[in-house]
């Protein structure tokens, strides 16, 4: 890969790629295999770097990356201001850019800005307790302001293969973004052991 | 003059993949400005670019802390949805569907499930977004702002008891495709995060994008052979919720095999025209001298809670609070011989 290009590579990373460029390299991204690996690699490294979670690159590897990186005198300087700002990057940036190194099949980049669930205002704002569930509706909306909100521990469950059935029954009768949800956190709840096959007798079981 | 590779903080940037076909794109100019459109219309309007439009995008999913990467096609060709969902982390779980067949890949199980749905659920339609609907939700335009360097409209959706959950979602201004959503809980915490990182829109994706990336060889496979649609056994019981979350109605009743069980399964579907629940009744007689005991379940944000009542297995599953699935299963009972499907 010639230095321009790579260059260029590096300054759309930045977000100092005029538009224009941007465009023209994003469509050259989506023709150019070894481009678009690179553009991967260099988003996975800043994940490796920050040790954000999210990025499952096997550990030598991930150590062997972030050796090399931190020998580089260039980065070395910037270590420590970085590791500064480390508390305050956010979860979701290197689950993208692992993303973006899974596959740009694009005619133009763009960038997200630091962002998480808990820098969004929530929907609802409650003061006190909230009131036990009742069969009549509240009475008046609540306002739309802020409230930290909680991170909540993973609670996903195996599914069994009936409640995979059920699942995928009812996916045909939700409405359209709550069915993405759903088939979403189908996909990704938590996996059954490596290889495990359910027996016909605990097909039954609702959860495991 | 070439640039160095440079590691400053910027580096670290996200940077997200976002392609517009021409085709596509110059067909997505409405006759109203976007400003035009209420936040309801904003809901209905991705409903049905979700739903009629072809796109291929990466996602990420956010829930409980856990973070994984999915893939989703999405093409509608001669009246004939064909979707794929795949997990591109994790469990390597792929969902397909064609038409009205499903598939549902379980490699870590080496499983596949295959349904026949009936062909009318192929296109199946939502209760539009009414009074009702506003009776129980609150559906604001709280912003405009850009993200991905897309302009989009923040539409706020918060539901007005603790029956259901509540939408932020970000939604394109010219192509009204959420390119980021949350569920939130009644207490306003988000629960789930769904943000695209790459879409692309075209005017054609190829069937081969709807076959699945993992190889099958040695896994079982569990269909549902029998006839998809199943009219109710008139001798059966029609099973029915004495009482229901307000703004719940029932819209669907059906009878089906699903892949891998004994015998038909009684499919009640109850939704406020925001959040659905299905209700799956099979037979299931407890042995003697043993109590059925109530069970729970999640699947990311949704929730599943299984029961038995008379002799039958009652579960429901739902994009709604553990409490709501309660509720409603706990409220079937049966009642006389069942009335004709649907």
């Amino acid at each position: 890969m010639n230095e321009e290009l790579d260059s260029q590579l590096s300054a759309m990373f930045d977000d100092e790629l005029a538009p224009a460029e941007c465009e023209l390299l994003a469509r050259r991204l989506s023709r150019d295999e070894h481009l678009k690996a690179r553009w991967g690699r260099y988003a996975i490294m800043g994940a490796v770097i920050r040790a954000e979670r999210g990025v499952r690159l096997n550990a030598p590897l991930a150590g062997r990356v972030n050796a090399v990186l931190l020998a580089e005198p260039a980065l070395a300087a910037h270590t420590a201001p970085r590791d500064l700002r480390r508390a305050r990057l956010r979860w979701w940036q290197p689950v993208a850019a692992s993303a973006v190194a899974a596959g740009v099949a694009t005619l133009s980049i763009l960038w997200l800005r630091t962002q998480s669930p808990a820098g969004d205002a929530p929907l609802v704002a409650r003061t006190a307790p909230p009131a036990p569930l009742t069969t009549a509706p509240a009475a008046a909306a609540p306002a739309d302001s802020y409230t930290v909100p909680v991170q909540k521990p993973a609670s996903v469950v195996v599914p069994s293969t009936e409640l995979a059935n059920y699942v995928v029954a009812h996916s045909m009768f939700s409405p359209p973004m709550a069915r993405r949800n759903l088939l979403s956190a189908f996909m990704t709840s938590e996996p059954a052991a490596a290889g495990a096959e359910e027996p016909q007798g605990d097909a039954k079981a609702l959860a495991q | 003059m070439p640039r160095p590779l440079r590691s400053n903080g910027r580096l670290f940037s996200l940077a997200l993949a976002w392609a517009v076909a021409g085709a596509a794109a110059a067909a997505e100019v409405a006759q109203k400005t976007s400003s035009e459109f209420a936040p309801a219309q904003w809901l209905e309007r991705m409903d049905h670019a979700l739903t009629t439009r072809n796109y291929d995008g990466t996602f990420s999913h956010w829930q409980g802390g856990r973070v994984e990467m999915l893939r989703i096609i999405h093409r509608v060709q001669d009246g004939v949805v064909a979707e794929r969902l795949a997990s591109l982390d994790g469990s390597g779980r792929e969902f397909i569907r064609t038409g009205s067949s499903l598939a549902c890949y379980l490699p870590d199980r080496r499983t596949v499930l295959v349904e026949q749905r009936p062909a009318e659920e192929s296109l199946v339609s939502f209760p539009t977004l009414n009074d009702q609907t506003a009776s129980l939700y609150t559906i604001r335009e709280v912003g405009h702002t850009r993200l991905n360097h897309r302009e989009t409209h923040v539409i706020t959706v918060s539901p007005k008891d603790e029956y259901r959950y509540g939408y932020r979602l970000w939604i394109d201004d010219s192509t009204a495709m959420p390119l980021k959503s949350q569920l939130s809980d009644a207490h306003g915490a988000v629960i789930e995060q769904l943000v695209f990182a790459s879409l692309t829109l075209s005017t054609r994706i190829p069937d081969s994008a709807f076959r699945p990336d993992i190889s099958t060889e040695g896994f079982r496979w569990l269909r549902n052979d029998a006839a998809p649609h199943l009219q109710p056994d008139a001798a059966a019981p029609a099973w029915s919720a004495m009482t229901l979350p307000p703004g719940f109605r029932m819209t669907v009743r059906s009878a089906q095999v699903l892949p891998g069980s004994a015998g038909p399964v009684d499919h009640l579907v109850f939704t406020d025209g925001f959040a659905s629940v299905s209700v799956f009744v099979e037979r299931q007689p407890t042995p003697p001298g043993q109590a059925a005991v109530p069970e729970s379940a999640t699947v990311g944000s949704s929730s599943a809670f299984s029961t038995v009542v008379d002799g039958h297995k009652i579960t429901a599953v739902g994009e709604v609070p553990p409490e709501t699935v309660r509720f409603i299963a706990s409220q079937l009972k049966a009642q006389g011989p069942a009335p004709a499907s649907h």
